[in-house]
């Protein structure tokens, strides 16, 4: 043991003096640079783990959002083609109303029409008949008074 | 203070080179097993090792109260790096661990000596082995450094390894508690098992004094580990810059080139082996070997069910 001693100088007050030497460096590493520098990550970490949390909140909120949204869209959607075949139909059922009461009008105003006419025909036939025969009676008497030897034959 | 003259006469392993002459009289710097007395105070020599050790103190020091002054929530260059270097610490802590929040607790202890060890290691590689001081000596004047490698004196690998060791456990005693960790080395608590067991379990009587014997070589693995520690990092950091003498002697301004770079090589992987040495003989100081029996004797019985 002593030749060891001798042979590498262990002398206790160099090591008593080194350990002094760590504990300083321990003590100044663990003041200023690890217990801060551990503070601040720590701190970082958590801002950024609560940033990741956010991010999955909104990402959450913005995926339910967009399905609401399209929901909202869908039913909006149905309900405005529902709106629109309601409409559509009413339209038809109107419009074919509407072509009935036409028709009908068109086909009393052609039957008013064709009933005028006809009276209309009638009377002027009567007219001409009457004309006829007055002309006649009028032309019979002209000839009766130019040739007055047909009364004879 | 005042400056050595006199040359230590414990010099077994040296290999002198002569530097120059000096007014006629040759100058020799010699390579020591020892790191060389420079100054003395009173009963304390100071020694070029010490001064080195010193001057890496400062060096962290310095780098501390930068880096602290300079902390922000978004990083700067030398605050990356440390992060960087921190979290790489942690993981590799982790691996150790396989615990997070014992890594953390074992952290501050084990960068603080791998911080200690890889600047004291890179100091001493650094080339400014021109300045130093002249003894006059046995055989004539000899140059002695003011800066050698920290860990190039087994004194400082000595206190390293004590503080490791011991640290380790007064850590363990704080974890699993001081008679736990006393029982750890004078099992008590297995020699007394034998009046509380021996009914059920005959072979306790042969077993418990085994348990206490190896309890008790548990001490000595203690000591072991101390002359391991230092043993391991001052033989390799002294041979290197015995490596780097030698190339610089051979041809002084190419050859060691490649060298330096291997001795910085050798310096981070030193006090890297030296750290994570550290955090395991932690981590087992703070494992509840009891815990671990425990859950043996459930699996057993599990096992018998």
């Amino acid at each position: 043991m002593d030749s060891i001693i001798s042979t590498f100088h262990i002398d206790w007050k160099i090591i008593i003096a080194q350990a002094i030497n760590f504990g300083v460096v321990f003590a100044v590493l663990y003041i200023f640079a690890l217990k801060p520098l551990s503070k601040l990550m720590a701190e970082r970490s958590e801002k950024i783990a609560k940033g990741v949390d956010d991010a999955k909140t909104n990402a959450y909120m913005l995926a339910k959002t967009e399905e609401e949204y399209n929901t909202a869209i869908a039913k909006a959607k149905a309900e405005a083609n529902k709106i629109f075949q309601e409409g559509k139909k009413e339209a038809e059922t109107k419009r074919a109303e509407m072509l009935e009461t036409a028709k009908n009008e068109v086909a009393s105003v052609v039957e008013n029409g064709k009933k005028t006419l006809e009276a209309e025909k009638v009377k002027m036939v009567e007219e001409a008949k009457k004309e006829i025969i007055a002309l006649s009676m009028l032309a019979t008497e002209k000839l009766i008074k130019e040739k007055p030897d047909l009364n004879n034959l | 203070m005042e400056t050595s003259n006199v040359k230590n006469e414990f010099m077994p392993a040296r290999n002198a080179s002569s530097i120059a002459d000096a007014g006629g009289e040759e100058i020799s710097q010699e390579i020591t097993l020892f790191a060389e007395p420079i100054a003395h105070y009173e009963n304390f020599v100071l020694t070029n090792a010490l001064l080195t050790s010193w001057v890496a103190v400062a060096i962290i020091i310095a780098l501390a109260i930068f880096l602290r002054k300079g902390l922000r929530e978004i990083p700067g260059k030398l605050q990356s790096i440390f992060e960087m270097l921190t979290e790489e610490a942690l993981a590799l802590c982790d691996q150790v661990t396989a615990d997070r929040a014992l890594s953390l607790k074992i952290f501050p202890f084990a960068i603080s000596v791998f911080f200690l060890i890889l600047v004291s290691n890179w100091l001493g590689i650094m080339p400014l082995g021109g300045f130093g001081i002249l003894e006059q000596g046995e055989h004539g004047l000899t140059f002695v450094p003011f800066l050698r490698g920290a860990t190039a004196d087994i004194n400082t690998t000595l206190a390293l390894a004590v503080m490791a060791v011991l640290g380790a456990n007064v850590f363990g005693a704080f974890s699993v508690g001081l008679w736990k960790t006393f029982n750890k080395y004078v099992n008590l608590k297995a020699l007394g098992g034998i009046f509380k067991k021996l009914r059920h379990e005959p072979t306790i009587i042969l077993v418990a004094p085994i348990t206490f014997f190896v309890g008790l070589i548990e001490i000595i693995g203690e000591f072991a580990k101390v002359a391991s520690l230092s043993f391991r990092l001052f033989g390799n950091v002294f041979a290197g810059e015995v490596l780097l003498v030698s190339m610089a002697a051979l041809a002084a301004y190419v050859v060691p080139i490649p060298f330096l770079f291997l001795e910085l090589l050798v310096g981070f992987i030193q006090a890297l082996i030296f750290s994570t040495l550290t955090v395991v003989y932690f981590t087992i100081a703070a494992s509840n070997h009891d815990e671990h029996e425990h859950e043996a004797e459930h699996e057993k019985s599990i096992i018998i069910n």
